[in-house]
């Protein structure tokens, strides 16, 4: 335990060097090479636009392409917290109670296969042109991953140690928050990293089927007037808001359950 | 020696950790054409305070089964258990059993401190008291340095310790253990029943030890009780009259080896009369 201490006080650069150089050098490496290839072959700019090009479209109008961001981000991260707890609190409901288990889950597993193209319209219907719409749909993206997994979580836990707590008679509510909360913690982050990756696209895909604002009424816009360069910024922005959602996800994983095998470094 | 069968022993318990079995029966399943399985059929027992009983058998005699019936994690088909006279129910509430398994079952997110310390936290005491409680116990089992380890970071045998160390932790007055060496190399196992002795000692205890070693059983115990195969009974109960304190070397006392023989025999016998 002193050892990995003692890692940590010789600076966070040396700990994460190794896992941030090859991803950036990657991209520097497919930059250039996509530049090249762009120029070089003298590609239309709304066929593959260079990076130059979209680093351009992108500096053009930073503020409103990064207000729209805004935007989105706000649907998402609304959202995916609203269906997380809902996913989450219904996942307990599910792990108490196998009768409500067995009478629901088929629907839920049903509803959950309509793509969410097919389902936004309706949302939209329901919940009007405002920014509501948007996060119900990515709400209801991110209901069932986190349900499912929660339900999985509570029920994976050891029957001896189950065991142990009824030996020491442990109240139903110490059981859950001393055990199977915990122990289904693991579960719980594969689908918080599942909703957190669906949020941004239910966001955007609900802004394809109606929005004045946000990355995907870019896209749409961008579109229908072929300023693909700025389309391309657009999907750039959209991938760096996955990305850093996720990576904060990651983290907050690492460390509240560092004590799971899964966690254990690879070194 | 005596090799009464299942015999109830004169002396009764009297309120301070013995135990009363009265003809427990315990049945498992029947229905949708599986035939119903006996696991005990009618074991009479009766264990004086801080007495240290070893339950010896093949694999499905029944002996865990047993001790789960002390500690209320199973109900008796019929007949009945009294854990100081009273219900298994009404001890396991008050705290005053300690259970010891086969796997350490500790909770991997707790480091050994916070999992020697878990009964007293559930239990409702203060912090400072328990961890002071938890820091003795941990002292006690030679875990000492280890506080602040996560399990998956110690071997099987300090992951054991620690196991005992949180059972002892409501200062119980019935320790049942269930193979509690029985996934452990022959080395580690026989560290550890010296370690046993020492900790046996040092708590006021009553041990019931579940094991397939009749060596281990008779190392270790005051009586050993042999169990047949299923349905689980018992065959004979033997008093082991070797000096305390035990050690390694009482392994070379001859009258060790007597009762091996006895033990074994009796186990056999066992066997013979159940096919």
């Amino acid at each position: 335990m002193a050892e990995a201490a003692d890692r940590g006080d010789s600076g966070l650069l040396a700990r994460w060097w190794p896992l941030v150089w090859p991803p950036v050098a990657a991209a520097i490496v497919i930059g250039i090479a996509w530049e090249a290839i762009t120029v070089g072959l003298a590609i239309p700019s709304y066929f593959i636009p260079s990076p130059s090009r979209i680093w351009e479209a992108f500096w053009s109008a930073p503020g409103t392409l990064l207000w729209h961001a805004g935007i989105t981000l706000f649907e998402a991260i609304t959202g995916c917290l609203i269906g997380s707890v809902l996913g989450a609190l219904l996942g307990v409901a599910f792990a108490y109670s196998r009768l409500l288990a067995r009478g629901l889950l088929p629907f839920f597993i049903a509803a959950n296969t309509i793509p969410v193209v097919a389902i936004a319209p309706i949302i939209i219907l329901w919940f009007g042109h405002g920014i509501e719409a948007k996060i119900a749909v990515t709400a209801f993206l991110s209901f069932f991953p986190l349900a499912l997994n929660m339900m999985k979580g509570l029920q994976s836990y050891d029957r001896v140690v189950m065991d142990v707590f009824h030996v020491a008679a442990a109240t139903p509510l110490q059981r859950f928050f001393r055990m199977r909360l915990p122990n289904a913690l693991p579960y719980v982050f594969v689908g918080i990293k599942i909703n957190v990756s669906y949020s941004v696209i239910g966001a955007i895909v609900a802004e394809f089927v109606q929005a004045d604002r946000g990355l995907g009424f870019v896209i749409m816009t961008t579109y229908r007037t072929l300023n693909m360069p700025r389309l391309w910024a657009a999907l750039i922005v959209s991938a760096v808001i996955g990305m850093a959602f996720f990576a904060i996800v990651t983290l907050v994983e690492r460390l509240s359950i560092s004590w799971h095998s899964s966690m254990r470094s690879e070194s | 020696m005596s090799l009464a069968a299942g015999m109830i022993k004169s002396s009764t318990p009297n309120g301070s950790g013995g135990l009363q079995l009265d003809g427990v029966s315990v049945t498992y399943g029947g229905g949708r054409g599986h035939p119903p399985v006996s696991a005990l059929e009618a074991v009479s027992l009766v264990v004086r305070p801080r007495e240290f009983v070893s339950l010896v058998g093949p694999s499905g005699c029944g002996k865990s089964t047993l001790l789960r019936v002390i500690a209320d994690l199973q109900a008796p088909t019929s007949g009945s258990a009294q854990v100081d006279g009273t219900t298994p129910r009404q001890a396991r509430l008050a705290r005053d059993i300690g259970f010891v398994f086969q796997d350490a079952a500790l909770l991997e997110w707790r480091n050994i401190l916070r999992n020697v310390e878990l009964p007293l936290e559930l239990a409702g005491m203060p912090a400072p008291d328990r961890q002071a409680r938890s820091g003795e116990l941990i002292e006690l089992v030679g875990l000492t340095g280890f506080e602040r380890a996560l399990p998956r970071q110690l071997s099987g045998g300090m992951r054991q310790r620690a196991a005992i160390a949180r059972a002892l932790a409501t200062r119980p007055r019935i320790l049942l253990m269930d193979e509690p060496f029985g996934a452990l190399d022959q080395i580690t196992r026989d560290r550890l029943n010296m370690e046993l002795v020492r900790i046996c000692e040092a708590t006021e205890a009553t041990v019931l030890f579940v094991t397939h070693s009749i060596r281990e059983a008779v190392l270790l115990s005051d009586r050993v009780i042999v169990m047949s195969p299923r349905p689980g009974r018992i065959v004979s109960a033997i008093e082991v009259d070797l000096p305390r304190p035990r050690t390694l070397e009482t392994r070379d006392n001859p009258r060790y080896l007597d009762l091996l023989r006895t033990g074994a025999a009796e186990l056999e016998k066992g066997y013979r009369r159940h096919g």
